[in-house]
């Protein structure tokens, strides 16, 4: 078998939804190409951008990080990092190790911010107080305002986020059969932000395959960290992820098609259940809210009252 | 005819059977092809390839749950 594309002998990847075989070359050009392209096509990023990236260390971030530095590099964005130390015991430490190594060596700002500074709380605390939500309802909201909150103080104009094909289609099927249309309004490659305090996020790796970014990391031998969560196995995601994987071993193209169709869709839904959002400030923190609390500020309330529950049980 | 199989820690020697491909020890050690990127001596392969005697094959788990 030789590369689709250059003839060489030595193929990594087959891609069963397109009939390309790829040599080692020829896959990075082409998954930088098709990045680059999408950025281009969608106007996710503009000249002059201050973009930071929600850098954890993992192979989706890392790969949107040094994708990204061509355009560093040709001084058409500014780029820094922020990584979130979520506070699990065993897991995010390496993680951490590896995202400040690639910020170092790319010479871009960094911060790193934790679960305990911002709300004295670590996820391992949170999920000792036996809470009401699952782990990845507490991590998503309280990462999401943290990153929120540090791009703004640093000055971006961008938040770029590792989302791949994987996940958004999970993301797309999981709002689908929960019934959140709301959730489903907000899918896509850009936010529009509803308050300046909230700065836009973008995805630029929406259209690349999970297995091809992994690939991509190897390929390029990039730095990043493979484990998973400890928390994340028992999700709803993770049993959306295996359904789709299931379904694309006979059915390649079901991701893309997934996406694509949703694309389209997406007009007439945001159309016809856009909520129609009164943002004001949190009471408790300032950040932009929908309710008097923010969900980060809720759900931080909502753990304290589980620890004293714990602590009165535990004494009588 | 033999070949070293590294899968995450683990490392270990094994017989080579004849015309034994990527695809074909993924099923044996029940790995699910899409969840991981395979080596052969360093480089990365497709799951048609052929193990050879000797080869050093290494499997990269780079996809978990959730």
């Amino acid at each position: 078998m030789k590369c689709t594309r250059c003839d060489k002998a030595e193929i990594i990847i087959e891609r069963k939804h397109s009939g390309q075989r790829l040599c080692i070359e020829c896959f990075i050009l082409s998954i930088q190409k098709k990045v680059l392209k999408d950025i281009r096509k969608q106007k996710l990023i503009e000249k002059g951008d201050r973009v930071a990236v929600a850098l954890s260390g993992g192979k989706d971030s890392v790969t949107v990080l040094d994708i990204l530095n061509s355009l560093y590099e040709r001084k058409i964005i500014d780029l820094m990092a922020i990584t979130i130390d979520e506070g699990i015991q065993g897991y995010r430490d390496e993680a951490i190790q590896i995202a400040a190594k690639h910020a170092q060596q790319l010479g871009i700002k960094h911060r790193i911010v934790s679960f305990k500074e911002c709300f004295n709380l670590s996820l391992d605390e949170i999920m000792a107080s036996d809470p009401s939500r699952g782990a990845c309802t507490y991590c998503g909201v309280l990462r999401r305002w943290i990153i929120n909150k540090t791009a703004r103080e640093m000055g971006a104009t961008k938040i770029v986020t590792g989302h791949n094909l994987d996940d958004e289609t999970q993301s797309i099927l999981m709002n689908y059969l929960e019934g959140n249309i709301d959730n489903l309004t907000r899918i896509g490659a850009r936010t529009f932000p509803a308050s300046d305090n909230f700065v836009v996020k973008i995805k630029p790796l929406r259209e690349i395959p999970e297995k091809e970014v992994g690939i991509y990391v190897l390929a390029r031998n990039l730095e990043a960290h493979f484990a998973g969560c400890p928390y994340s196995r028992d999700s709803f995601r993770a049993e959306i992820a295996q359904i789709v994987k299931d379904l694309s071993k006979n059915h390649p193209t079901i991701m893309y098609s997934t996406l694509r169709g949703f694309d389209k869709i997406k007009i007439a839904l945001k159309k016809e259940y856009s909520p129609g959002f009164n943002l004001k400030n949190c009471i408790n923190c300032g950040e932009p809210s929908a309710q008097k609390l923010c969900r980060a500020c809720l759900f931080c309330r909502e753990i304290e009252k589980h620890i004293h529950r714990n602590k009165f049980n535990a004494n009588y | 005819m033999q070949f070293t199989l590294i899968n995450g820690e683990k490392k270990e020697t094994k017989p080579l059977k004849k015309n034994l491909t990527i695809k074909k020890l993924l099923d044996e050690i029940e790995t699910p092809l899409e969840t991981v990127v395979v080596k052969k001596n360093g480089e990365i392969v497709i799951e048609e390839e052929i193990i050879q005697d000797e080869d050093i094959i290494e499997v990269i788990h780079i996809i978990y749950g959730g």
